[in-house]
């Protein structure tokens, strides 16, 4: 068993996974603010509703067999923790440089929707950023319940909005102004990107826009002219009339909730790939067979977790979901994975879309690389069933990855059934990717597809796509076979 | 009280949070100044005679309540 790696960035305690468990342990110093918090109105209400991770505080006999054990001694020693929770544990972890920017959207949404509603309580967020919120059953929850801290009467400011800008509202106007991703921006950024990084990208005129004005250009002018040593400005601002503070921070809420609102990433965007379902190849027979046998082989191995891999627009994955399986669905294309989400939201169906390209998947994050565990690891071994429809030639021509090494990774990622689709170099978007290639995948066929399966996975049944160069393959995984 | 926000509230945003804070701060005096100008109306119409007679409208006295209300 290895080690647990826990979060330290919050002086309030800090959160590990351990022997399958989401364990939060708390100090003394903010135990009774924590309680206080699950006991109010917006914790219970939100906990009920599924947007707030659930929290059971453990007894003295647990705490007693946890302090035992060699992986968790440390952590109860340099945190000095007097009380451990224990979190229901979010299915498939996720995170923000995967989520397209749909999912991030519906995470600042969710943030803001608590720190409005523990305003009313008496507490404030003391951190917005969207590593607090975690994907599951098609709705974003926030998971990190130790982020809520009693807040003074009198103080009109919120010290967490610089990091809901930044994490939020900085990159959703980026996506929408220059089309850039999530991933571009957390995968090497841990606190989002500051207004000075998009002032660099704006225009002359765009700097005075109403939006970049007050989110991007006034922080920028302002932080230019401040003197940076000045201590004053990050002492707190207290005010004799407590209701005139109060009044000062709902309606910051409700300026930066239509600033968010003004952000929302539009229904239908158009990417290389999104319109892939109304443009693809396959005449309606050969579609109508497709269908049917991804139907027929969830419907023989119910598979109870389910990856996609190359979702496009999730018309497979619905599929999966409908058949009454968890899905993660996967796609290089942001859009493709938005459009899922979308869908899935308006369906209620439960899907994870992401935003990952399966052949430079994420990597682990974070200090050490032990913040954020990488794809692959989060992967390996945790689905019943994947669907690798329409991929191959993609990761064989374009990726130029060994047949082989497709599947030994389909082979590390389900537990018991592979839904593929080849595809003959003598397809015709085979031949597109190839561009005067042909010659390097002469040798692949039918035949040595089967061979190169062997190992791995024992052939249940396959059906020729009618008219078509493609051939469905359901796979059974061999135990014990070579991985 | 002990606050345990660790954050980076930034400086350039912190700042124009303040000066915004400041701006809504001279709109809720406003906003004050107006109800009390009413209420006063208010209290001046109830001794003689009753306010709608005038053709004032009373706030609900459910809604008055919450306004007043400090936390």
């Amino acid at each position: 068993m290895s080690l647990p790696a826990p979060s330290f960035r919050d002086p309030a305690g800090c959160c590990c996974v351990f022997d399958g468990r989401v364990l939060r342990f708390v100090t003394a110093e903010a135990l009774p603010e924590f309680e206080n918090f699950l006991q109010t109105d917006c914790a219970r209400k939100f906990t009920a509703a599924k947007k707030l991770v659930p929290s059971r505080k453990l007894n003295e006999t647990e705490i007693a067999k946890l302090r035992g054990t060699p992986g968790l001694k440390t952590i109860f020693a340099a945190q000095k923790t007097v009380a451990v929770f224990e979190h229901e544990r979010i299915s498939f972890q996720n995170f923000p440089h995967e989520w397209p920017p749909e999912m991030l959207w519906a995470a600042g949404k969710l943030t803001l929707e608590l720190a409005q509603a523990a305003l009313t309580d008496g507490f404030c967020l003391k951190d917005a950023t969207p590593n607090n919120v975690l994907f599951c059953g098609g709705g974003p929850v926030f998971i990190d319940a130790l982020s809520f801290e009693r807040r003074n009467p009198h103080d009109p400011l919120w010290m967490a909005h610089a990091q809901f800008v930044r994490t939020f509202l900085l990159p959703l106007l980026a996506n929408r102004r220059w089309n850039l991703q999530p991933a571009e921006i957390f995968t090497t950024r841990r606190d989002g990107i500051e207004p000075e990084e998009i002032y660099r990208f704006c225009g002359a005129l765009e700097k005075f826009s109403p939006r970049t004005l007050s989110l991007v250009s006034i922080p920028t002018w302002l932080s230019r002219k401040t003197n940076p040593d000045n201590e004053k400005i990050y002492q707190p601002h207290l005010l004799a009339d407590a209701k005139k503070a109060r009044f000062i921070l709902e309606s910051l809420f409700k300026r930066v909730e239509r600033q968010l609102d003004s952000l929302k990433p539009p229904a239908k965007k158009k990417s290389g790939w999104s319109g892939y379902m109304e443009t693809h190849s396959y005449g309606d027979p050969a579609f109508a067979a497709k269908e049917k046998f991804v139907r027929e082989a969830l419907q023989e191995f119910k598979p109870a977790r389910v990856l996609d891999a190359g979702a496009n627009t999730g018309h497979f994955s619905a599929l999966a979901a409908q058949s009454g399986a968890e899905v993660v669905a996967v796609d290089l294309d942001a859009a493709c994975a938005g459009a899922i989400w979308n869908r899935a939201r308006k369906e209620k169906l439960n899907i994870l879309p992401l935003a990952v390209n399966l052949a430079r998947p994420s990597p682990a994050l974070g200090w050490r690389n032990n913040e954020q565990a990488s794809f692959l690891d989060r992967a390996a071994g945790s689905f019943d069933g994947v669907l690798m429809l329409a991929l191959i030639h993609h990761l064989l021509v374009t990726e130029r990855i060994p047949l082989e090494e497709i599947l030994r990774l389909a082979y590390q990622l389900t537990n018991q059934l592979l839904v593929i689709e080849f595809i003959e170099p003598q397809d015709a978007m085979f031949r597109r990717l190839t561009r005067g290639r042909e010659g390097l995948h002469a040798s692949l066929d039918a035949a040595a597809f089967e061979r190169a399966c062997a190992p791995h996975f024992e052939i249940v049944r396959s059906l020729a796509l009618p008219g078509t160069q493609r051939r469905m393959y359901c796979l059974s995984k061999r135990k014990g076979g070579a991985g | 009280m002990t606050i345990l926000a660790y954050v980076d509230p930034g400086m350039g945003a912190l700042v124009w949070q303040t000066v915004v804070a400041a701006f809504v701060g001279f709109v809720f005096y406003l906003k004050e100044t107006r109800r009390w100008i009413v209420n006063m109306f208010l209290k001046i119409f109830r001794r003689g005679q009753k306010p709608q007679d005038a053709g004032l409208k009373i706030p609900p006295a459910e809604k008055v309540e919450a306004e007043t209300d400090v936390r």
